[in-house]
């Protein structure tokens, strides 16, 4: 299994998300989850496109550098 | 029931395709196959025949749509000939690596340009590096006997691999020659139904063979395949003469050989006319012999080896050409490498005839005897190479 | 459940894994794991696309695959195999990009037309041969950069959803990852017909296009805002627009791409007239006979 090679990674801040489920829907690779729990991240596979991030309506989706603390 | 009538070689190839219960047909017409098309689609209007016949748009398809449904779990066979085979050839090459036992009829038919509606080889032995087996039929008879026989094989778990079952256009597809059909029970009981253990494209039962990276792995075993055919050729023809009374000696067939010196040996249907040649020449008391070369691909390298401690001259009919090759026609190549090891080798003598499709007379056959012979007797071979149809050999066209 | 097996759950469930080869931001497995959620798991998928086996290797339903100037055909015997075992239960895709579906092996897909095929035939279009490094193709927009049309290209995209409709076969429609309810309906609408079914996808490729991947699906969106990629249904040879918005600047949908950026002020006019004058003639049409 290999692992991604990417610049950055979207973080979700939960309390910020309304639970569209937008970043699920147009997530490429199926990385990202819509769960009870709220929004969850599959860093293994992320690509770290930003799209989740670009299409999130209420920007609860941020793209962090890789390796910035 | 079995019954007995004369029939041309393309209805032959017809009835075979039936008896062997072949469930997906994808074709397109190019003569001299046509006719084979033809009587398949007729068996399937009338009922007597079920098969999905997909008339598709091209032999590249053609091909396609075998290897699909052949993936997917269906017997398959298609035809074709000559450019419509050249057409054809980037799909040739997937199943055999994708180890797919389809058969299909090369009706052989010289290529444009410098060719006509009638055979030479080249359209199918262009084919030999694809990885398909590659059998030559004499006549009608042997091409019915010769399809039921190509599925038996190809889809052999020791085998799979694709089966081209080869014969000349217009010499045997439209000339008619005896031919006992047998009854369906008996080819049921010789050729089991189709089941592939590699493949399975049904999504509760999906399999597909995984080659893994290292690619000359997958290509050796393709090479092991064509191996193995051989026996696999050979047994299949003792198990079918045992059940129909019929054989073709597998890979090769020697006729009037009993202490012969020297042989011809030929490739389909000018067999026909070099059996009477060589019956006369034997009365005249010449000890030249025959060997009709069935099975092209997997090359029978072994047998002629045996052969060639047998016979000190060797006269190659080849109805085909290699331009500016190493010395004549394809099958004068491979037997040269394959007689290479032999301490003690015998004459080879190479003769192109037979080119564009025009007729191999017997007057040409007693030339090419008569040059071997004498090859023998002088104990050397004076021309390697010759172009039979340039020589005036007194034939009255 | 931890996270892992939530996620292994979850791909599992869509019919394709992550970690494909596509580039970040490819539409490319975007539209696969839409069209697998209308699909099902009894699915053969014939074929490759987009830029080859990138997605199509994360599949997980059956998937057989020779080369990209195979389209269609393989299909065509795979489905006659189910027929011949009587396996209707199972749906064929053919799937090809671009250059396959409109260069290479156009006449493949428009005998398997003709013949009424009983499969599904999807062209994932890219607008280019991405796969060996962005050359031009019969689907490449007029004035796209690529490297073999290095000041655009030069003619206009061929219209092949229309060319299909023209055969009259049952059913053809334009979808977009960036409508994923109307894309959904409309493969599940072709699931249910039976004959030669024609979807056409053209999906965002950040890389070929020249834009960043988070704005793919907006990029996309935009294309159908602006009417250069119209959503239509042909359906037994009757038009239906499915989605009718109100009309953007195609500068915007041009602008928002490196490939379109060194279009003159003319010619993006050009594209205009030609963009309008198409959306006319669809809204005129709109629930009538295209089939003369
Ligand atoms: S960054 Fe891209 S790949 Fe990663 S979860 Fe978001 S949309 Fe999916
Ligand atoms: S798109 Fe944004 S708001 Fe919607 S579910 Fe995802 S994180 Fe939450
Ligand atoms: S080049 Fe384009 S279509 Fe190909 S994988 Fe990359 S983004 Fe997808």
């Amino acid at each position: 299994m290999s692992q991604v090679v990417r610049a950055f990674r979207p973080v979700v801040d939960n309390d910020k998300c309304i639970r569209c489920g937008n970043c699920q829907t147009f997530c490429p690779e199926g990385t990202v989850l819509l769960t009870g729990e709220g929004v969850i991240h599959d860093y293994r596979y992320c690509t770290g496109c930003g799209i989740c991030a670009n299409e999130c309506p209420v920007g609860a989706i941020e793209m962090v550098r890789e390796g910035a603390g | 029931m079995s019954f007995t009538r004369m029939m041309e070689g393309n209805e032959a190839a017809a009835w075979g395709v039936k008896l062997s219960r072949v469930e997906v047909i994808p074709v397109y017409p190019i003569t001299p196959q046509t006719e084979l098309i033809s009587a398949i689609a007729s068996m399937i209007a009338s009922g007597e025949m079920k098969a999905q016949y997909i008339k598709v748009e091209g032999e590249h398809t053609a091909m396609a749509a075998a290897i699909g449904a052949s993936a997917a779990g269906a017997r398959v066979f298609t035809s074709s000939a000559a450019q419509g085979i050249l057409y054809m050839e980037e799909a040739l090459w997937m199943p055999p690596g994708m180890r797919l036992p389809i058969v299909m009829c090369i009706v052989n038919r010289a290529l444009a340009p410098l060719g006509g509606l009638r055979p030479d080889h080249n359209d199918s032995l262009l084919q030999r590096d694809t990885g398909w087996i590659q059998l030559y039929c004499e006549n009608s008879q042997e091409v019915l006997d010769t399809i039921i026989q190509a599925y038996r094989i190809g889809e052999d778990r020791r085998v799979y691999l694709p089966v081209a079952v080869c014969y000349d256009g217009y010499f045997v597809s439209a000339t008619a020659t005896p031919v006992t059909v047998p009854g369906q029970e008996e080819v049921d009981r010789f050729l089991p139904p189709y089941k592939h253990e590699l493949y399975s494209l049904m999504p509760e039962d999906y399999r597909r063979p995984q080659w893994g990276t290292n690619i000359a792995r997958a290509r050796y075993e393709v090479q092991k395949a064509m191996e193995r055919a051989k026996g696999v050729i050979e047994e299949v023809d003792r198990s079918y003469r045992a059940s129909f009374g019929r054989g073709y000696d597998g890979l090769l067939e020697e006729y009037s050989c009993e202490d012969a010196e020297a042989v011809l040996i030929t490739m389909g249907s000018m067999t026909g006319t070099a059996r009477d040649v060589i019956d006369e020449m034997r009365e005249e008391g010449r000890r030249i012999g025959l060997v009709k070369m069935r099975c092209f691909r997997p090359f029978p390298s072994e047998e002629l080896r045996e052969m060639a401690k047998r016979y000190h001259a060797i006269g190659v009919v080849d109805r085909n050409t290699s331009y500016g090759s190493a010395g004549g026609g394809i099958i004068a190549l491979e037997i040269a490498r394959a007689l290479y090891p032999l301490d003690d080798r015998p004459l080879l003598l190479d003769f192109h005839v037979g080119l564009g499709g025009s007729d191999v007379t017997m007057n040409q056959i007693r030339y090419m005897a008569d040059r071997v012979l004498e090859a023998l007797d002088r104990g050397k071979v004076e021309e390697e190479v010759e172009w039979v149809e340039l020589l005036d050999l007194g034939e009255v066209m | 459940m931890d996270k892992e097996k939530i996620f292994e759950e979850h791909y599992k469930r869509s019919l394709i894994r992550a970690g494909t080869a596509c580039c970040p931001g490819c539409g490319g497995p975007l539209f696969w794991r839409m069209a697998l959620e209308a699909l099902g798991p009894k699915t053969i998928i014939y074929g490759d696309g987009p830029c080859a086996y990138c997605a199509i290797r994360n599949i997980l339903v059956p998937t057989l695959g020779i080369h990209f100037s195979f389209v269609a055909d393989g299909a065509t015997g795979i489905a006659a195999a189910l027929a011949a075992k009587g396996r209707d239960d199972i749906t064929v895709v053919s799937s090809a990009g671009d250059g396959a579906t409109a260069d290479i092996s156009f006449n493949k897909v428009s005998a398997a037309a003709e013949r009424n095929e009983n499969i599904i035939q999807i062209c994932i279009d890219n607008e280019a041969y991405m796969n060996t490094g962005i050359q031009k193709s019969g689907l490449t927009p007029f004035g796209a950069w690529t490297t073999t049309t290095p000041r655009g290209k030069e003619t206009p995209k061929k219209r092949i959803p229309m060319i299909l409709a023209q055969h009259r076969v049952p059913y053809v429609a334009t979808v977009s990852v960036a409508y994923p309810a109307d894309l959904k309906a409309k493969i599940a609408k072709a699931k249910g017909i039976r004959g030669f079914k024609y979807i056409h996808s053209v999906i965002p490729c950040p890389t070929g296009w020249r834009f960043d991947p988070a704005k793919s699906v907006e990029v996309v969106r935009l294309g159908v805002q602006t009417w250069a990629w119209p959503l239509y249904e042909v359906e037994n040879g009757i038009l239906r627009l499915t989605v009718k918005p109100k009309a953007r600047p195609i500068e915007e949908y041009l602008m928002a791409q490196g490939r379109f950026r060194h279009l003159t002020k003319e010619e993006i006019e050009l594209i205009q007239r030609e963009v309008d004058e198409e959306r006319h003639r669809l809204l005129e049409y709109d629930g009538k006979s295209i089939i003369h």
